[in-house]
């Protein structure tokens, strides 16, 4: 067992040292700040009347980490956090290309339908494609929050977050299925493949915080992180 | 999940707690040694990494004691930590074999 040497007896550095460690999160401090005190100060350099450059800058970057929560949580779960920014983007791009392209969409329509000669099934069929775009512009965007919702509640331990994902995952499944059973016809390929990639970035993320290892993080009270 | 390699930090810090519990000081002395004085880790990195090793199971707080009105908190491996670690080395010296093995064919298996 290595035996620590005595630390400097410096009260600048100590106060030093306690103002880098007010850095961290209250709950780390509480459980480790006495200790990290310690171990700076065996390590001190004889003499020394500051904290270094390097350290202070090594203890802000620790500090950093605690509160960005880059450090308690699992890989599991950093990679589902992760997932559900990822399915957050592919929503925007779905929701931009959704704006972008609703003229396109609404002319294709249009021309499709003038082959039929009918004005009444034409301003009908208009009318719900309209309907369809208007409520993608509010939906998406609601969605959206959600995905970035559930990547900071996941993000940050909370038990209720886990069960939160788990229950959106599963409706969208069911909301996915009705849509798919009731109107195939009506999914362009492209529809089809930006919700089977959302669905797969959804289905990967609940299973990454459904696993073991990701147990003990939610199961933990949530501290400061 | 668990197969990722380990970065090196984490992998010294493990290898220091493999012969016996250690507290802070005693980790950052220990890596210091077994890397030859190469990897000299500061208290921000190692109370970062023993935090996240914690929450990831690999190591556990053995016992506490108050030295001189300062706190020593002593840490172990947990067996899941002591597997992770021998399959890591087992992994490095598998590459290292391989490497040593291709750089002079005539020393066969090392």
């Amino acid at each position: 067992m290595t035996e620590m040497t005595s630390a400097p007896a410096s009260s600048d550095l100590e106060r030093g040292y306690r103002r880098l460690i007010a850095c961290y999160p209250r709950s780390f401090r509480k459980d480790n700040g006495e200790e990290i005190l310690t171990v700076l100060l065996a390590t001190a350099q004889e003499g020394q009347r500051r904290p270094g450059l390097s350290e202070s800058a090594d203890l802000v970057k620790g500090a950093i980490r605690m509160r960005m929560g880059l450090s308690r949580t699992p890989r599991t779960v950093l990679y589902a956090v992760r997932l559900m920014y990822l399915g957050a983007v592919a929503e925007l791009a779905v929701l931009i290309t959704v704006i972008l392209t609703a003229g396109h969409i609404r002319a294709a329509v249009q021309s499709a339908l003038a082959a039929y000669h009918n004005p009444a099934v034409t301003a009908q069929v208009m009318h719900a494609v309209n309907i369809d775009l208007v409520v993608d512009k509010v939906v998406i965007p609601v969605v959206i929050v959600l995905w970035l919702f559930m990547a900071w509640a996941n993000g940050k331990g909370y038990d209720w977050a886990r069960i939160a994902a788990v229950c959106l995952f599963a409706l969208s499944c069911v909301g996915l299925l009705i849509d798919l059973v009731q109107s195939v016809a009506k999914y362009a390929p492209a529809a089809l493949i930006s919700s089977g990639v959302t669905w797969v970035i959804g289905l990967a993320a609940v299973v990454l915080i459904l696993l073991r290892q990701s147990g003990p993080y939610y199961v933990r009270r949530p501290a400061t992180r | 999940m668990n197969t990722r390699p380990m970065q090196e930090a984490t992998f010294l810090i493990l290898t220091a707690l493999a012969t016996g519990s250690q507290h802070g000081y005693g980790i950052i002395s220990e890596v210091a040694e077994i890397s030859g004085g190469r990897v000299r880790l500061r208290a921000g990195t190692l109370y970062t990494a023993l935090d996240r090793l914690r929450a990831d199971e690999l190591i556990e707080v053995d016992r506490e004691e108050v030295v001189d009105n300062r706190l020593r908190r002593y840490y172990r491996l947990t067996p899941e930590g002591g597997r992770r670690l021998a399959a890591e080395a087992a992994r490095l010296q598998a590459n290292a074999n391989a490497a040593l093995k291709r750089l002079n064919p005539a020393l066969g298996v090392i």
